[in-house]
C-alpha cells in the first residue's frame, strides 16, 4: 500500500509527514495563472449556451470537471515541491542500544524456536545470510553506527557480539540517558533501541528521562523483540508480606499469581521456611488469561531472618519457569509482646485467656481484676509497681502496652482522660484495642459518645428507647435478658482466610470446626459495623439471623477489634470441645498476637532498599519516641551492620531535620548475603531503661531476580517511549522503513533537499482523468 | 436416685433465654456411702448465706441461689468452680470419675471442704487417685497467691462445724486436729483441686448469722471461700 502511494506521490509518505510543500514557482507564472484563468472562465462560458439536450445537472458536472482539470494544471505551473531536511549519509550517527540483559535469552521467537538474543544478533551480522532486510547493514550503509549495551548498566560495545545476555536489571531509563549523554554532542539522527523491554522494573524513571530526550530532540525508535503474550506461564507476583512477624504467628502473605493458557487447571503453590514447606495452598483458574491473589498462612517456627520461599509449580509447556518463585526475607521476632487485660470484676473469660496464652513465650498478658469497688487484684505484672495504682493513668503507663483488653467494665469507670489515652493507644501509639462483650460493654456500659466508640469497628448508634438503662436499674427484664441471645459462630467470607479465625487450613475442615463449637451468647444490643471495619465472625441467631460478632478495623496507626459474645471460654469448657482441642488457645494466641504483635515500639528501624545489589547503597531509617511516644530529635542514635562475612560496621544515624524523631544513615553495601542491623539509642530523652532494648532489621543483598518477571515483551512501554520522543516503534524487518524515518528526522547534520513535485504521477493521472471523463460525457451527449 | 435428689440438676440453665451469671457457686453431686453424710451436707443454706456475702463483698455478677450438679452432666464445664463436701463418704462411680477428670483437665477448680480425721482423708486421697492418678497432693503454702487473691490469708484456722463452735470447742473431729490447706497442682503449677482437710468452712458460712456460732470463724471462711473463686476465676 505504502509502495503505491509512494510510486504516485513520487516519495513516501514519511517524507510528507517529515517535510513541508512549498509552491515555488516565479512572479510570472502567477501572471500567467491569471491569464489563463480569464481563458478558462471564457471556455466554461462556452456551457452557458449549450445545445437544448444537455441538461443543467450534467452542464454543471462537465463543467466542474474542467474547472478540476485546469486546477491541476494550474497546480503544476505553481511548481509544488517537496523541501526535506535529510541527513547527510555517512556524516550522522545512530545510537543503537542492545539489551544485554538475561530476559533476551527466552526462547519465545519463531515459535519458541529461536530467542530474543538470537534474533538480535541475527539482525546485526556483519553477513546476514539471506538477510537482506537486516537492521545492521541498513543502519550502516546510511549512518555512523555506535553501539551500546544495556541491562542492570549501560556502555559502549564494538559489536553486538560483545553481548552476553547475562544482565539481572533492564533500566531503559539509565540506558537512554546514558546514549543521549554519550551520543548527544554528536550530530545524532536517532537512537534505535532493540529490547524486550521486559523485567519486572524496566520502566522505572522513565518520565525525566522521556522528557529531556525529548527536549534535546532526540528521537527513539523502539524494536521489540520476543512474544508480547506467552501461550502458557504462571508468574508469581510481588508478594506482600510483613517484613516481621512474632516467633510462632502465622505468617500472612498474599501472592499474587498471574496465569495464560491454564483455564480450568489447578496449580499447587508452596511456601518455604528456608526450603522447609510450611504451607500448601491450591489455586484454580477459570480462564485462561487470569490475574488473582491467594492468601497463605505459613507458620513461623524459628527465629532470625528467614528466606520464605513462595513456589507455584510450573505448568507442561511454561515458556518460562523461572518466574514461578520468589523469596522474601523476613525478620522472625524472638520477643514478648506486652498486653493488658483489664476486667471490671471476676469473669471466667480472664481465666481462660490467661490459661490459653500460658506458655506463648512472646505474650505477657497482664490482669488487673477490679475484685471490689476501689480494690483491684493483679496478675502477670513484672514488678511492684506496674498496675499498683489501679489502671493506667498516664501515657507512659498505658502505652508500655502494645495492646489492651477491656473486659466488663463500664465507661465511667475511665476518667476522660483515661478514655482519650485508650484511643491515643491505637490511633498514636499505634496498639490494639480490644473489647469484649459483657452487660458493661459497647451500648451498655454507656460507651456511646466516648473515645472509645470512635475506635470500635461497632456503630454505637440505635434506638435510645430505655434500651441503655443499666442492669436492672428498672422494673420488667433488665438490659441483659432483654438482649440474652444464643449465638452459632462461623466465619465470615472474609474470616476464612483470616490468620486469627482460620482454625484450618482446609476450608471444610474449618467450617466443620466451627460446626461443632458450643453456642456462645451475647447480652449486647446488635450494632452494625462501621463503613470500614471487617466481620471475621458472625453469630447465627435460632431464628436464623445473623449478627457481627467479631470485627476488626484500622484507626490512626494500630487496630482495634470488637468480640460482641461473653462467653468465649466455653470453646474451652464446652461438653461439646475435647479436652484436648486446641481452639480456645489456638483464637486467643493468634488474636492477642494479630492485635498488639505490629505495634511499633520506642525504636524502629528499616532499610531501603530491601534487597540491594551489591555495590548500591542502603539507606538505614530509625525512629525514635518517648516513653509516651512523641518523635524525639535529641537523641543519639548509631547502627551496627553486621556484614556476612562477620564483620561489623558502625552506622552513626543523624536527624534528618525532615520528620521529627526520624534519624538517617547509609552503608554501601559489599559483599552478597544478609546483613544484620542493630540500631541502638541512647540519650536523654530516651532514659527509660526498660525500652533501651535495640531495635533489628535484616536484609540480604544480592543480585536482583527480576529479569523473568514481566517477561513478555513490553509493547505499551516501549510504543511510550517512540511516542513520547517524536520516534515510532519499527518492526524488526522493517530496515528500510527505519533507515527512512531516520533520514528525515530533521536532527544531525543535515542538508536540505527539494523535490519538485509536478511531475508525480498522481498529478498527471488527475489530470488526464478529468479531461478523459469530460470528453466521454460531451461524446456521449453528442457535443463535439 | 442421686438426680432425684437434685430436683432439676441443670438448674441455673433451665429456661433457655435466661442469660447465665459470671459465676455460680456450683456443688459436686457425686455418689457416696456415707448415708447422711453426702454431698448434700449444709445444701443449700450453706449455699445461700456464702452467696449473699460473696454478692456483697465482691462485684462478681453472680447466681444468688445454690447450683449442684451431677459430675456425670455434660454441662459440668459451664461451672469452672465446684464445691464438694464430705469427700470422706465419697465413692465415684466410673462414669464420675471421667466426668470429674475432663473438668479438672479441661480447666476447671474442685475445693473440697468438711472431712476429718486420717480415715477419711484416706478415702479421698483414694477418690482423688482414681480422678488424678499420678498426681501429689501437696501442702500449699502460705506465700501461694491463693491466699491473697482478695484477703490476706495469714494463718490456717480450724473452723468447727456448729455444734462445736457453739459449745466452744474442741474445734476438730475424729483425729484431725491439725486443718490443713493441700492442693493438687496441674503441669503448669497451677492449682486444680484445693483441699480444706480437718475444717468446715460450709459450717461457718451456714450460720453466719446465728449469734451463738463465734463471728471470727465466719469472718475466715467467707475471706477463704472469696479468695478461692477468685484465684479461681483469675489461674
Amino acid at each position: 500500500m505504502s509502495a503505491a502511494v509512494e510510486w504516485l506521490l513520487g516519495s513516501p509518505p514519511v517524507a510528507f509527514a517529515e517535510g513541508e510543500v512549498t509552491l515555488a514557482a516565479p512572479w510570472v507564472v502567477y501572471g500567467a495563472a491569471v491569464a489563463l484563468t480569464a481563458v478558462s472562465v471564457w471556455l466554461l462560458l462556452g456551457y452557458r449556451v449549450p445545445p437544448r439536450r444537455l441538461s443543467s445537472a450534467r452542464r454543471l458536472l462537465l463543467a466542474a470537471l474542467r474547472t478540476a482539470a485546469f486546477a491541476v494544471l494550474l497546480l503544476c505551473l505553481f511548481q509544488p515541491t517537496l523541501v526535506l531536511s535529510l541527513v547527510v549519509p555517512q556524516e550522522n550517527f545512530v545510537g543503537v542500544l542492545l539489551d544485554d540483559s538475561a530476559s533476551m535469552r527466552i526462547r519465545d521467537e519463531a515459535g519458541g524456536e529461536a530467542s530474543r538474543a538470537e534474533l538480535l544478533l541475527a539482525a546485526f551480522a556483519e553477513d546476514p545470510a539471506g538477510a537482506a532486510d537486516a537492521l545492521g547493514p541498513a543502519l550502516r550503509e546510511t549512518f555512523v553506527v555506535r553501539y551500546l549495551r544495556f541491562a542492570d548498566s549501560a556502555g559502549p560495545v564494538a559489536t553486538p557480539a560483545e553481548l552476553r545476555f547475562a544482565g539481572e536489571r533492564t533500566d531503559l531509563a539509565a540506558a537512554l540517558s546514558g546514549a543521549a549523554d554519550r551520543l548527544g554532542s554528536q550530530p545524532l539522527a536517532g537512537l534505535v533501541l532493540l529490547t524486550d523491554g521486559a523485567g519486572e522494573d524496566a520502566g522505572e524513571g522513565l518520565d525525566e528521562v522521556l522528557l529531556d530526550l525529548r527536549a534535546r530532540g532526540i528521537r527513539v525508535f523502539p524494536v521489540p523483540l520476543g512474544s508480547p503474550r506467552f501461550d502458557v506461564d504462571l508468574e508469581v507476583g510481588a508478594l506482600d508480606a510483613p517484613d516481621r512477624v512474632l516467633r510462632g504467628s502465622l505468617l500472612e502473605v498474599r501472592i499474587p499469581i498471574r496465569a495464560r493458557g491454564l483455564g480450568g487447571q489447578v496449580a499447587r503453590v508452596e511456601v518455604l521456611d528456608e526450603g522447609r514447606i510450611a504451607s500448601v495452598e491450591t489455586v484454580r483458574f477459570d480462564q485462561d488469561d487470569v490475574e488473582t491473589a491467594i492468601t497463605v498462612l505459613a507458620p513461623t517456627e524459628e527465629a532470625g531472618p528467614r528466606r520464605f520461599r513462595v513456589r507455584v509449580a510450573p505448568a507442561p509447556g511454561e515458556t518460562v519457569t523461572r518466574n514461578n518463585e520468589r523469596t522474601a526475607l523476613l525478620h522472625v521476632e524472638e520477643r514478648v509482646v506486652p498486653i493488658l487485660y483489664f476486667e471490671g470484676q471476676p469473669r471466667w473469660e480472664f481465666k481462660y485467656v490467661r490459661r490459653a496464652v500460658h506458655g506463648d513465650g512472646q505474650l505477657r498478658v497482664a490482669g488487673l481484676v477490679r475484685t471490689a469497688e476501689g480494690k483491684f487484684y493483679r496478675v502477670e505484672v513484672t514488678d511492684e509497681q506496674e498496675l499498683a495504682g489501679g489502671f493506667p493513668d498516664t501515657r507512659e503507663e498505658l502505652f508500655r502496652y502494645a495492646g489492651v483488653i477491656l473486659g466488663s467494665v463500664e465507661a465511667s469507670f475511665f476518667t476522660q482522660d483515661q478514655l482519650n489515652m485508650l484511643r491515643d493507644l491505637v490511633s498514636r501509639r499505634g496498639g490494639g484495642l480490644l473489647t469484649l462483650g459483657s452487660g458493661k460493654s459497647y451500648h451498655a456500659g454507656g460507651y456511646r459518645g466516648t473515645p472509645i466508640a470512635e475506635i470500635l469497628p461497632l456503630a454505637l448508634t440505635g434506638a435510645d428507647g430505655g434500651t441503655e438503662a443499666p442492669d436492672g436499674s428498672s422494673s420488667g427484664p433488665s438490659v441483659a435478658e432483654r438482649n440474652f441471645r444464643q449465638l452459632a459462630i462461623a466465619p465470615t467470607r472474609a474470616g476464612r482466610t483470616h490468620p486469627v479465625v482460620r482454625l484450618d487450613q482446609d476450608p471444610l475442615v474449618n467450617q466443620d470446626r466451627y460446626r461443632t463449637l458450643p453456642l456462645l451468647s451475647s447480652v449486647n444490643l446488635t450494632a452494625a459495623p462501621k463503613p470500614g471495619a471487617v466481620t471475621l465472625l458472625e453469630g447465627v441467631g435460632a431464628d436464623g439471623t445473623r449478627e457481627p460478632v467479631f470485627l476488626t478495623q484500622r484507626f490512626g496507626r494500630g487496630r482495634a477489634a470488637s468480640l460482641t459474645v461473653q462467653d468465649l471460654w466455653l470453646w474451652q469448657m464446652g461438653a461439646e470441645v475435647a479436652v484436648d482441642d486446641p481452639t480456645h488457645e489456638q483464637f486467643w494466641r493468634r488474636l492477642l498476637r494479630w492485635l498488639a504483635a505490629e505495634a511499633p515500639r520506642r525504636l524502629e528501624v528499616a532499610v531501603d532498599p530491601s534487597r540491594p545489589s551489591p555495590g548500591e547503597a542502603v539507606t538505614i531509617r530509625a525512629r525514635v519516641e518517648d516513653a509516651s511516644f512523641l518523635a524525639v530529635n535529641d537523641v543519639v542514635v548509631e547502627a551496627a551492620v553486621t556484614r556476612p562475612d562477620g564483620v561489623v560496621e558502625a552506622v552513626p544515624l543523624l536527624w534528618g531535620g525532615q520528620a521529627d524523631g526520624e534519624y538517617v544513615g547509609s552503608v554501601v553495601v559489599e559483599t552478597a548475603g544478609i546483613h544484620a542491623i542493630e540500631a541502638r539509642a541512647g540519650g536523654a530523652g530516651f532514659a527509660d531503661r526498660s525500652e533501651r532494648e535495640p531495635a533489628s532489621a535484616f536484609f540480604e543483598a544480592g543480585p536482583p531476580d527480576d529479569e523473568y518477571f514481566n517477561a513478555e515483551s513490553n509493547r505499551e512501554l516501549l510504543e511510550r517511549i517512540a511516542r513520547e520522543t517524536g520516534g515510532a516503534l519499527i518492526a524488526r524487518e522493517e530496515a528500510d522503513n527505519l533507515v527512512e524515518r531516520l533520514s528525515l528526522s530533521r536532527s544531525g547534520a543535515t542538508v536540505i533537499e527539494r523535490r519538485e513535485l509536478w511531475n508525480a504521477p498522481l498529478l498527471f493521472l488527475l489530470l488526464f482523468g478529468f479531461l478523459g471523463v469530460e470528453w466521454a460525457l460531451r461524446a456521449m451527449g453528442g457535443l463535439p | 436416685m442421686l438426680a432425684d435428689a437434685l430436683g432439676d440438676p441443670s438448674g441455673p440453665l433451665a429456661g433457655a433465654g435466661a442469660p447465665p451469671h459470671d459465676f455460680y457457686f456450683t456443688r459436686a453431686a457425686y455418689s457416696g456411702y456415707g448415708g447422711y453424710q453426702g454431698w448434700f451436707v449444709d445444701y443449700p443454706k450453706a449455699d445461700r448465706q456464702f452467696l449473699i456475702g460473696l454478692r456483697r463483698l465482691t462485684s462478681l455478677n453472680s447466681y444468688e441461689y445454690e447450683n449442684a450438679v451431677l459430675l456425670t452432666d455434660p454441662d459440668l464445664g459451664r461451672f469452672p468452680f465446684l464445691y464438694a463436701v464430705e469427700v470422706g463418704f465419697m465413692h465415684m462411680t466410673d462414669e464420675e470419675v471421667l466426668g470429674l477428670r475432663r473438668y479438672l483437665h479441661a480447666g476447671g477448680f474442685l475445693v473440697v471442704d468438711d472431712f476429718w480425721g486420717s480415715s477419711q482423708w484416706a478415702n479421698f486421697a483414694y477418690e482423688i487417685g482414681r480422678v488424678l492418678p499420678g498426681r501429689p497432693i501437696e501442702e500449699v503454702p502460705l506465700d501461694h497467691p491463693v491466699f491473697r487473691s482478695v484477703y490476706r490469708i495469714e494463718r490456717i484456722v480450724q473452723v468447727p462445724n456448729v455444734g462445736a463452735g457453739i459449745r466452744g470447742g474442741p474445734t476438730w473431729e475424729r483425729d484431725g486436729r491439725v486443718p490443713m490447706v493441700r492442693g493438687i497442682f496441674d503441669d503448669d503449677r497451677r492449682l486444680m483441686v484445693l483441699v480444706n482437710w480437718n475444717t468446715d468452712l460450709g459450717d461457718a458460712w451456714e450460720w453466719a448469722e446465728n449469734p451463738r456460732y463465734p463471728l471470727p470463724y465466719s469472718t475466715y471462711a467467707y475471706r477463704m471461700g472469696i479468695n478461692f473463686i477468685v484465684y479461681a476465676m483469675t489461674h
